[in-house]
């Protein structure tokens, strides 16, 4: 029944902090079984955007829903239907990979045989388990991306809101989340990921919204953003600023 | 076009100093509760400061010049052994100028060390110390002229000096052993060294106390005056005294003592650079066994349900030992939850009237002594958890993501803490009664120990919900944010004293109540512990329920 709901519904978001209004107002539609990717600048309010609508940061105005359910008015039936990788947010490092899983997956109310059984098979599509009993805290950051993923995806949920998946993931690994994304879209699932890598968000997306100084600048589908011109180029335009130097720093060449 | 090739121009010390009162003012701006906490805490501070300025002037102006040098080599060894152990017990030390953030600079080891030790006097607790140091001089002055009272600054400014060094070279060097690998067998050994001591330690202290007169007294003073402890304070009252030739040896000692203290606060500073570079190498990595479930419990709570609770429980547990913040306070506890009242229970029967105390200890101490001392390790256990959020950090996310709930994942939190308090508390209650050759106060002992605990676990509980800071993230388990130190000592300083009333029954019940207490103090102390910490989980449990995302913004660290 809940299929009949927008996966996310985000409406008015706004956020400030102390003078600085991060988020002025975000409205956002997030059909069901879409990828979408959510783009913008550096400090544009993406990871405040998101974190409010996943119940993490509240917001001074605005309401969001996750598939019909108030992320602030009923957080933990909002909160069962989400997964959710933060970025800039530790895990509980001092765990290994395997114990994170577990954590998690109990944390989440399943089943201990289950857990076991799906923990076992992420660590090994991830090639984290030769990691073994070595510590989060002491993986390389992209081993650390894959298995915040994992932590994310465990339970099964019904979206899939990611902070900056691809930030500091080698290509090999960049792969291989982008397939089991892929996958995860084409059983149902709904994503949501922000980045700022076009090419990531051209080659994945089905939406797009470009998010710059707290407000969407455009929003629908890949199609209708870019039109005939490349996601770059509207982009650049929509965020505007300066993209090469002129007379200055002559000192560089020396 | 040509290349400025100037030599870079020289880092002095005031760069450090302008660089921390700038990180202190800017840590300021537009937090109006912050700037009034801080107001807060110098206002106690500079009260403290007002005491301990009396203290050291009264000899002084009664012209009482034998207390003078005593009061100068107890107090002022106080304030010295005070700045080296406070920091690690209780507040940490403030990082506001973190070592590793100046891994990168071209800087050498001396400007680092002159710079940050200069950066390290820019603080509240050094002005109190100043001000309560300036009662000496003033003593000094009306007891022995112009003379005593330039030595007596001179040797204020390197009493103080001193305390300041001692205090970042020793929680430099705790900091760097808690870092290391073999930290597991360091603390084991910690403890075996510090229960060994126990007994040699005893007699001593008995012995010493047998025939504790104001002779003796003086001897000891005297001693003392010759060690970096008392020789900065005591220098002026050898000058008022006539025994002018003293005053430079013990300035000279002062001056050494420094110049080691630094030295050896710049070998652990560097390892501290290092260690933050790279935190944490690779450990060796066993074999896996079992399913990720099995693996996330340790193998001593297997029994324990594998549902959310357990998995609270066991992620803590694996937490309060692995996370070396956490462990850090776990070996305190350990430590001073045996130290102190051994110390508390001796030296109290030694001051108390019984002219001819026995070596073995038993009958200097009453029960009502030893219930305040067991008062102090309960509050000192659970204060622990004041902000345990905090050492969570940005990692608490996933537990408000998951949705738990409060009471859950405070009922969790006590439970993994307590798995290794009980016990502890346990040993500590036996031993101090072995101790005490009371062997019938266990009861007593265990009783009280149980009751502070479980009040002071409701305290905190409550405390941490509703106060929580975040730390920074550095390999230090005693640094602290910038102004995180006022906060944290202010919050420190009303759990204890919430505690410590709770705890004032169990006092009462023993001073009052005959022997038929010392059997009744477990089941009272169990039920009253246990009762208060329930409660104490409900009520903070619904509360962050509904703070859940503000205490999360709370504990993770500005960027």
């Amino acid at each position: 029944m809940t299929d009949q709901h927008p996966a996310l519904v985000l409406r008015g978001l706004a956020k400030r902090f102390d003078q600085k209004v991060a988020v002025n107002g975000v409205d956002l539609d997030v059909p069901a079984g879409s990828f979408y990717g959510l783009l913008g600048p550096n400090g544009a309010g993406k990871t405040t955007t998101l974190s409010m609508a996943v119940g993490l940061l509240r917001p001074d105005h605005g309401q969001a829903w996750v598939l019909g359910q108030d992320v602030w008015g009923d957080p933990v039936r909002a909160k069962a239907l989400l997964g959710v990788m933060p970025d800039g947010v530790r895990l509980f490092d001092r765990l290994s990979g395997a114990e994170l899983l577990a954590y998690h997956g109990l944390l989440r109310g399943m089943d201990p045989a289950v857990v076991d059984r799906r923990a076992a098979e992420l660590l090994d599509v991830l090639a984290l388990t030769d990691a073994g009993r070595t510590l989060v805290v002491d993986y390389s950051a992209g081993m650390k991306k894959k298995i915040g993923l994992a932590c994310a995806l465990l339970h099964g949920p019904r979206l899939l809101v990611l902070d900056e998946p691809f930030e500091a993931v080698d290509p090999v690994s960049a792969a291989l989340i982008r397939d089991i994304l892929h996958r995860y879209v084409v059983g149902g699932g709904t994503v949501v990921f922000s980045s700022h890598v076009m090419e990531v968000v051209e080659r994945l997306c089905s939406h797009v919204a470009i998010l710059a100084d707290g407000v969407i600048k455009r929003v629908g589908t890949l199609d209708q953003v870019r039109g005939d011109r490349s996601l770059e180029q509207v982009f650049v335009e929509v965020v505007g600023g300066r993209t090469a130097t002129g007379e200055e720093l002559a000192w560089l060449s020396n | 076009m040509a290349v400025e090739l100037s030599p870079p121009r020289r880092v002095s010390t005031w760069h450090f100093v302008r660089l921390k009162l700038r990180v202190l003012g800017n840590n300021f701006r537009g937090q109006g509760r912050r700037i009034a906490l801080f107001l807060v805490g110098v206002m106690v501070a500079l009260w403290f400061a007002a005491g301990g300025f009396l203290l050291f002037a009264s000899p002084g102006i009664a012209d009482e010049i034998g207390y003078a040098g005593m009061a100068a080599a107890f107090g002022g060894g106080l304030l010295v052994l005070g700045w080296l152990l406070v920091p690690l017990v209780f507040f940490g030390v403030d990082e506001t100028l973190d070592p590793a953030r100046f891994a990168l600079l071209p800087l050498s080891r001396r400007t680092l060390v002159t710079g940050l030790f200069a950066a390290a006097l820019v603080s509240v607790p050094v002005v109190a110390t100043v001000v309560a140091v300036a009662g000496l001089v003033l003593s000094a002055a009306l007891l022995g002229g112009p003379v005593a009272a330039v030595v007596a600054v001179v040797g204020a400014v390197g009493g103080v000096l001193l305390c300041v060094a001692a205090s970042r070279a020793v929680t430099s060097a705790f900091a760097t052993m808690l870092r290391s690998r073999r930290v597991r067998d360091l603390a084991a050994v910690l403890l075996a060294v510090v229960a060994a001591s126990l007994g040699p330690l005893q007699i001593g202290v008995t012995a010493a106390l047998r025939d504790a007169d104001w002779d003796r007294l003086r001897g000891v003073a005297a001693v003392v005056g010759w060690t970096p402890l008392g020789a900065p304070w005591t220098a002026a009252f050898d000058v008022a005294d006539g025994r002018a030739w003293a005053a430079p040896v013990k300035l000279l000692i002062t001056a050494a003592g420094i110049g080691l203290l630094l030295w050896w606060w710049s070998r652990s500073l560097e390892s501290a650079m290092v260690g933050a570079a790279s935190a944490g190498s690779a450990r060796p990595v066993k074999e896996v066994t079992g399913g990720a479930v099995t693996q996330l419990f340790p193998r001593l709570l297997g029994r324990l349900p594998r549902n959310r609770f357990g998995a609270l429980v066991a992620r803590e547990c694996r937490y309060w030992w692995r996370d070396a913040r956490r462990r850090a306070g776990l070996i305190t506890i350990a430590v001073v939850g045996v130290f102190v009242p051994v110390m508390v229970n001796l030296t109290g029967g030694g001051f108390s009237m019984s002219p001819e105390g026995d070596l073995s200890g038993a009958g200097d101490s009453s029960p009502a002594l030893v219930t305040s001392s067991m008062v102090f390790v309960g509050v000192l256990a659970s204060v622990t958890l004041a902000n345990q959020f905090g050492y969570d950090g940005s990692a608490y996310a996933a537990n408000v993501v998951a949705g738990v709930r409060g009471r859950l994942e405070l009922y969790a939190r006590m439970t993994a803490f307590s798995l290794y308090v009980v016990p502890l508390l346990a040993v500590v209650s036996v031993v101090i009664a072995v101790v005490l050759g009371e062997p019938g106060w266990i009861g007593l002992t265990a009783g009280t120990l149980l009751a502070t605990y479980g009040c002071g676990l409701a305290v905190n509980t409550m405390i941490s919900v509703l106060g929580a800071y975040s730390l920074p993230e550095t390999s230090n388990p005693f640094a602290m944010n910038t102004g995180a130190g006022m906060t944290r000592g202010l919050l420190v300083f009303l759990s204890m004293v919430v505690v410590a009333i709770a705890g004032v029954p169990m006092v009462v019940a023993a001073a009052l109540l005959g022997a038929g207490w010392l059997w009744l103090a477990l089941p009272v102390g169990v039920a009253y512990g246990l009762g208060a910490a329930l409660l104490g989980a409900y009520l903070a449990g619904d509360l962050l329920d509904r703070r859940q995302p503000e205490l999360l913004t709370a504990v993770t660290p500005r960027r």
